[in-house]
């Protein structure tokens, strides 16, 4: 049967405020770390301090007799090498957090440290040959990938003008602030329960089970609240696995939640990517051609730290494209929000500028030259895709942005406003996916003669309000209030799901439950009707009430599903990707996102410090499920973004091959007082169904903020993020800031 | 931590024998905990002068000592190595989970309760330093049903996401009002400035900050927003 959504929408859109906002902002909402067990015991991991060893020896005897100690589980042997300063070596579990820490200092172990190399431009000139062996090779650089597009050569060889320039972005943290990790408890029977903090609640307990051979059904992970993963906390992890052996060692749950500076140190970064750009352009701004060479660290891993086949981003210029991945001695690279779309984008938007400046021309106006066109393909077959639209959405989106910036007004030529602080303006395009993915999830709806109403999902609410969407989107359907919707959600034996990962959680979810909601009434229908002397066919739901068409009759909705009697009305929906491409289900959920997003800047040349004013922040989204959560993703990227323009960087130490700043002191993260005013415009587009909104925000505001410098000072600060240094270092280089 | 921000528990404490029969120089040797020590790393010249070696020393621990606290109005009654933190006895020892440990050294404010009325880092206490006073956390500020104004201003505006910093910044903004039932937009984002969220919501807290501060008088005293 086909899916669609209701022509006439009451909730869906609206502003609707989080169901579980009271209990998390009263401290009664329980996350993972603040889950309690009778006799539970708390377990810390001991962790490699060099960047590069080999273990000599290990003795935990004076270890297991420290006071309170209860099991040791090790991970790592005698023999083995460590290829980061963080590595787990092995875990271990006391009655008390303190004693395990305690206990933990006292197991005796000799290294025999080897070269590191923790800077991936060091390899550049000498490579080393420090990380584990791949095809028997341990080299740091590994070959290149190239690719050019046909008209690349005669592209640059027909611009009239060319501009090049290096930039660049860090390693970064995600700095959850609820840890990774989770509680575990196994019962009598051999079954394993585990409280984690995760974006992925059944590939948790899947991962577990397969771990410890165990049938799936008998591992549930529960996952109710979760502060924060922004994609590095899919699956157990290593501190899971050891928790939870942990847990059937000393035969009493497990509390195992990274301190600190592992978050920072083990818990995910985001990589670097560094490059040499080069644009041609006609005179009137038509670019040309584009080259890029860059280089990134996935840190000990093999992935790309840029989405190669997306560079040049946006914009589909003719192409030459190099990527080299440099393995450091350093943690693996984990998925961050929109994986490696920052990076691309600051690899394309900065030049864009440059260029810009070089033509003397406004910025706005060279990007409104080169966007993309519509397909004309996509435009026949998939009217409502992004590529079927895209140069109708980024041109409205730029549009609008510049009417709230007031860019007309405000945009000058880079560097061009007299004294001291200088007040610029740029801007940034990006673009995201946010489709349902392949895998099926699933959502239950079950009406009760009381007149109760309850969904449940294995699918978790990252703090993106998933959980409201669930009961939103019930509600509506059934003619009720989202509160009054009880929920049962983020727990692995409620059904089918997928991680919470590429923004698919709502396009995947929502439908479900559109579904289950939609045949559970009819299955209420069914079961009532005779009893209300109504055909089943001629009942409808008003809000509150269900209506008999035929006679005219309603009746309260607790009325109504009184007479259930003993029954229940009950039905699960799924979906998947394949559901979402049939041809009778389109525009129920879709894919493909632009967003257009606008930085004002004042910088003070004496001290170099940026502070960002306003942004201004236009995200088209599909069909808005909850206007104000949605609002709220957008307006949370923007500041996540802005973060990584002026105070996130990992910062590693040469020499001994450990990161400086695995803290929140160093490690910088804005406050309510660096925050600029944001003024966020959903690009509404209900026609186009449900896509996903978490990552996209993030994208460029560090591109737009970089531009709005570039704007204010008429000189480019390469690498981000944008401090006082080396806003200096670049006045500096080009011989001061008047 | 006591305004200046040190630690300075031992030097309130009485010079005398302790139960355990450990002197103060003894307690400082003993103490197998990186984290006691740094934090007396800063005092031992006070405790010099103060404290002559020969002198029986009134010291506690390292082992267990009996705590009382008043959290929330409720006393509440545990044992804790006099190193533990007010921040971890509330959540390892008395299961009060309201207040978050994130950075555990005085940074991020998630840990935020407020000791006789005063917001403080919990990290940086020492539980043994909070008895005597009334601790009140995120957990107070709903009675029954009934929402404090300023987390229902969190919850209307939408100032949270993933909710883990949250408690820590109720904490902190309901103190200020308390302090400064006028305060302006402005004063309150000072108050808040020592809390750091990741998810980004400082937008939305923005507008609930506009809002209470217009909804004023009345939020020295707690109400139910309409
Ligand atoms: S946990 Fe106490 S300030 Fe961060
Ligand atoms: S809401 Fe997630 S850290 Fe603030």
């Amino acid at each position: 049967m086909a899916t669609s959504w209701p022509k006439k929408r009451r909730l869906i859109g609206a502003k609707v405020q989080r169901l579980d906002g009271p209990a998390k902002a009263t401290g009664k909402a329980k996350y993972s770390y603040d889950i309690n067990r009778k006799g539970m015991l708390h377990a810390v991991l001991l962790r490699c301090p060099y960047a590069h060893a080999k273990i000599k020896s290990l003795d935990t005897a004076a270890a297991e007799k420290m006071s309170g100690v209860k099991a040791i589980h090790p991970i790592k042997k005698v023999g083995e090498e460590l290829f980061w300063a963080g590595e787990e070596i092995l875990g271990l579990a006391a009655d008390t957090e303190e004693h395990a820490l305690d206990a933990v200092r006292a197991v005796k172990i000799e290294y025999e440290v080897l070269p590191h190399l923790v800077k991936e431009e060091d390899a550049l000139k000498n490579d080393p040959q420090t990380v584990s062996p791949v095809g028997g090779k341990r080299n740091n650089v590994l070959a290149a990938k190239e690719a050019a597009s046909q008209g690349f050569e005669k592209g640059m060889a027909d611009a009239a003008v060319t501009v090049e320039g290096s930039y660049g972005v860090p390693t970064i943290c995600h700095q959850c602030l609820e840890s990774h990790g989770l509680v575990a408890e196994w019962n009598a029977n051999g079954e394993l329960t585990v409280w984690a903090s995760t974006q992925a609640v059944t590939a948790t307990a899947a991962i577990l089970a397969g771990h410890f051979r165990i049938p799936a059904n008998k591992v549930k992970c529960i996952t109710h609240y979760m502060g924060g993963g922004f994609g590095s906390k899919f699956g157990p992890d290593i501190q899971g696995i050891v928790a939870a052996e942990l847990a059937r060692k000393a035969n009493a749950p497990v509390k195992l939640m990274l301190d600190r500076a592992s978050e920072i140190t083990a818990g995910g970064c985001r990589p670097s990517a560094y490059g040499k750009v080069k644009i041609g352009a006609t005179k009137d701004g038509k670019v040309t051609a584009y080259e890029v060479d860059c280089y990134g660290t996935p840190g000990v891993g093999l992935s790309d730290t840029v989405t190669f086949n997306a560079l040049p981003y946006v914009y589909p210029f003719e192409h030459k494209r190099k990527h080299v991945r440099i393995r450091t001695n350093t943690q693996l690279q984990r998925a961050m929000r929109a994986p490696n779309h920052p990076q691309n984008c600051a690899l394309t938007e900065f030049i864009l500028d440059d260029l810009a400046a070089k033509l003397e021309m406004d910025p706005m106006q060279l990007r409104l030259k080169n966007l993309p066109q519509n397909d004309p393909n996509a435009m026949q077959n998939a009217p409502h895709s992004l590529p079927a639209l895209r140069h109708t959405i980024y041109t409205r989106e730029i549009e609008i942005a510049a009417a709230l910036s007031k860019w007309k007004e405000k945009w000058h030529p880079p560097g061009k406003t007299p004294g001291i602080i200088k007040h610029g303006i740029g801007m940034a395009l990006h673009t995201w996916t946010g489709q349902a993915v392949p895998q099926r999830n699933e959502c239950t709806v079950i009406i009760s003669a009381d007149g109760s109403v309850t969904a449940r999902t294995s699918s978790q609410d990252l703090g993106t309000g998933q959980r409201t969407v669930t009961a939103l989107v019930t509600a509506e359907i059934l003619g009720l209030e989202p509160e009054q919707i009880t929920l049962q959600f983020g727990e692995s034996p409620n059904g089918a799901s997928s991680g919470s990962g590429g923004s698919t959680t709502v396009p995947s979810q929502a439908p479900a439950t559109l579904r289950a909601a939609t045949a559970a009434r009819d299955d209420l229908f069914a079961k009532i009707a005779p009893k209300l002397s109504a055909k089943a066919e001629d009942l409808v739901i008003e809000r509150g009430k269900v209506v008999d068409r035929a006679s005219g009759k309603s009746w309260d909705w607790k009325k109504a599903c009184a007479a259930l009697g003993e029954e229940k009305a009950q039905a699960t929906g799924f979906w998947t990707a394949a559901e979402s491409n049939k041809p009778e289900n389109k525009d129920v959920s879709s894919s493909g996102v632009g967003g257009v997003q606008i930085a004002e800047v004042l910088v003070d040349t004496e001290t170099g410090v940026v502070r960002c004013t306003q942004i201004v922040a236009v995200q088209d989204c599909g069909m808005v499920v909850n206007r104000l959560t949605c609002e709220s993703q957008v307006a949370g990227g923007v500041i996540m973004g802005l973060n990584y323009a002026l105070f996130e960087e990992r910062i590693m130490d040469r020499v001994t091959g450990r990161q400086v700043n695995p803290d929140m002191e160093f490690y910088k993260l804005g406050g309510i007082e660096d925050m600029p005013k944001i003024l966020v415009y959903l690009h509404d587009m209900p026609e186009r169904g449900v896509i996903g909104v978490g990552e996209p925000p993030v994208i460029s505001t560090h591109a737009a903020i970089g531009n709005a410098i570039f704007n204010a000072l008429g000189v480019r600060v390469p690498h981000t993020p944008f401090t006082p240094e080396r806003v200096l270092a670049a006045l500096a280089a080009k011989g001061g800031g008047q | 931590m006591n305004d200046t921000g040190e630690h300075n528990h031992l030097d309130q404490q009485d010079v005398g024998p302790t139960e355990a029969g450990l002197s103060r120089r003894d307690f400082l040797r003993t103490s197998g905990a990186a984290a006691t020590v740094a934090a007396l790393a800063e005092v031992p010249a006070a405790l010099a002068e103060e404290a002559p070696a020969q002198s029986p020393a009134k010291a506690i621990g390292p082992e267990p000592v009996q705590l009382t606290l008043d959290v929330n109005g409720a006393a509440m009654t545990t044992y804790v190595e006099p190193r533990v933190t007010l921040l971890d006895a509330l959540r390892n020892y008395l299961d009060v989970t309201g207040c978050k440990r994130v950075c555990d050294r005085g940074t991020c404010g998630a840990c935020t309760v407020m000791v006789d009325g005063k917001p403080i880092y919990s990290c940086t206490l020492l539980a043994l330093e909070a008895e005597g006073k009334k601790i009140k956390t995120a957990e107070s500020l709903i009675d029954g049903g009934k929402l404090d104004a300023v987390p229902a201003a969190f919850v209307k505006h939408d100032a949270q996401q993933c909710g883990f910093c949250t408690p820590g910044f109720v904490v902190a903004m309901r103190a200020a009002f308390d302090q400064n039932p006028n305060a302006t937009p402005a004063e309150i984002e000072e108050a808040l400035s020592g809390n750091i969220c990741r998810c980004g919501t400082y937008q939305q807290m923005r507008d609930a900050i506009v809002a209470l501060c217009k909804n004023q008088p009345g939020l020295g005293t707690r109400k139910k927003e309409g």
